[in-house]
């Protein structure tokens, strides 16, 4: 019994076709998930569903025993299933505080909004520091921790990130996967959708491999980066021995 | 000398009035991306709205402002859901509100004209003909109270943007709309409120600008063009930028008016849109578009 069970779901955008066409999908809790999967397979589709941005067309998501298919998206951060979009989409005129305060829209009491933000100022000292800067003078690395942070703000069980490396330099690439690491060691439940497939599945327990809409292969993250057919469309041949080693 | 500080006096009266006419525009554009082409056909409803208060009723048109802002506030919800909610998550929305609010701006239009023929209107309240004088200076008093109340106005709705939760949902929306959704901000919920205080504000510039202007049902053809340039020199969406662009024009119009006669006076307005699209064409506290 996971924390988020996702049963035979199919969503698509305004009136085009299917994006999701039957996926199942079984998240449990305090694991770390990577979903691979060429583009177009509808990564992120999922993770808008789940988030409550997108109507799922048939189907269920059930987090921690309750239906939330079709719920609003402001319902669905209530129920601590928090979403970090792909192209971190901070409010550039905004400080990092103000972004944060954001985060915490949808809890009413004001001053518990402030004392998570303290929270997070002493787990990432460098929000602090930049605390009163406008988002959009930051760089790209430090927008991505802001918007996590702005995640965390709600305390969520599950945190959902979508592409998190995306346009962020290695070594940047590298603190951030961190972080994602260590709130994976804080017992929260990660759900990470990501290009850079063999990064992902290295810091992930379970890889999923998304194909057309559907779940077309699961295991852990470790049998995933040695199936030699996943290596092959996905991770590039030549690291096979690597992969091998990296999860020794 | 005097002359000169004569005319920037009379120009500042107006630019409170100038301003409220665009805060409701930039609002729509900046939360919505809807170009409101009917906005000053809005606002001469609201005028309309006023008259027969002031002329049935014998109500001030300033205090109409309490009736006129909440009526054109009901008719913007009503309009948003009726018109747009619908159609926000088209690609093509942008372009799609030049069409249908055009068409809206005719359809009042006609409807006034229909009704109230076309004869030229105007409340006249006593204050609407006297003066404050001092010295050599004059200031008519109904341009001095239009341009207080429009300025308190004004504040007011940057204080309700900058200090309630509401307020930080809607500047949020403003900035990124997905990311406003992503934390749970109801935009469209959002975009109906924002779009109904875009309409009061419309309906509150009715009021006032009824007893300093003259109108008819055809006179928001004028105006919008006006509004249009203030709203795309301070950087479409951005409130404080059509707020300075609205003294700076309201001024400088003042003094072509004074220079070459009041025919003249538009031309400042066409004249100054001109050169912000050639020089800085995304207004002057607008942000590049990217991409």
């Amino acid at each position: 019994m996971g924390t988020l069970v996702i049963e035979n779901v199919v969503a698509g955008y305004g009136s085009g076709p299917d994006i999701l066409k039957g996926l199942s999908l079984t998240v449990e809790s305090c694991k770390a998930y990577c979903i691979i999967g060429p583009n177009g397979a509808g990564k992120s589709t999922l993770i808008k569903t789940i988030a409550g941005l997108l109507k799922p067309r048939s189907g269920r998501i059930v987090f921690k025993g309750e239906d939330i298919s079709g719920l609003r998206a402001d319902q669905v951060l209530q129920r601590g299933l928090c979403y970090v979009p792909s192209d971190r989409s901070l409010f550039p005129d905004m400080t990092v505080k103000e972004n944060l305060r954001m985060g915490g829209f949808v809890m009413r009491d004001s001053r518990l909004v402030d004392q998570r933000i303290d929270e997070l100022f002493v787990q990432f000292p460098i929000l602090k520091e930049k605390s009163a800067q406008l988002a959009k003078t930051l760089s790209g690395g430090q927008q991505q921790l802001v918007a996590i942070a702005r995640a965390m703000v709600l305390k969520p069980e599950m945190i959902m990130l979508d592409e998190p490396s995306l346009g962020l330099s290695p070594k940047v690439v590298q603190q951030i996967f961190g972080t994602i690491t260590g709130l994976r060691d804080q017992g929260l439940t990660i759900l990470l959708v990501e290009q850079n497939a063999r990064k992902g599945l290295q810091i992930s327990d379970v890889g999923v491999v998304l194909d057309l809409g559907t779940n077309s292969f699961e295991a852990s993250a470790c049998d995933v980066l040695n199936d030699p057919r996943i290596q092959e469309l996905y991770l590039g041949k030549r690291h096979q021995t690597e992969a091998a080693e990296e999860c020794q | 000398m005097n002359q000169i500080l004569q005319i920037l006096m009379l120009g500042l009266c107006l630019g409170g009035v100038y301003a409220l006419m665009s805060s409701g525009m930039t609002l729509i554009f900046g939360v919505m991306r809807i170009v409101n082409l009917a906005h000053a056909a809005f606002i001469v409803l609201g005028a309309y709205l006023a008259f027969w208060l002031f002329k049935l009723w014998h109500v001030d048109p300033i205090v109409s402002v309490a009736v006129t802002m909440p009526a054109l506030f009901l008719i913007g919800i009503g309009y948003y859901r009726l018109v747009f909610a619908r159609r926000a998550d088209n690609p093509r929305f942008t372009d799609l509100t030049v069409l249908i609010t055009f068409a809206t701006g005719l359809v009042i239009e006609g409807v006034l004209a229909f009704f109230f023929t076309g004869i030229y209107r105007s409340t006249t309240p006593v204050y609407a003909q006297k003066s404050f004088l001092f010295g050599d200076f004059f200031l008519p008093q109904s341009q001095v109270y239009a341009t207080v109340i429009s300025i308190v106005l004004i504040v007011s709705l940057w204080l309700f943007l900058r200090y309630t939760r509401i307020g930080n949902a809607i500047r949020a929306t403003m900035q990124n709309r997905n990311a406003a959704q992503v934390v749970g901000v109801n935009v469209t919920w959002i975009s109906t409120l924002a779009f109904g205080i875009g309409l009061a504000m419309a309906g509150a510039s009715g009021s006032l600008i009824s007893f300093i202007f003259t109108f008819y049902p055809a006179k928001h053809v004028a105006w919008i063009g006006m509004i249009m340039c203030l709203v795309v020199l301070g950087g479409m969406g951005s409130l404080m930028g059509s707020l300075v662009a609205s003294f700076l024009l309201a001024t400088a119009a003042a003094f072509v008016n004074f220079y070459f006669g009041a025919s003249y006076a538009p031309i400042t307005f066409y004249l100054a849109l001109f050169l912000i699209l050639l020089f800085r064409p995304q207004g002057l506290f607008g942000k590049k578009v990217e991409g």
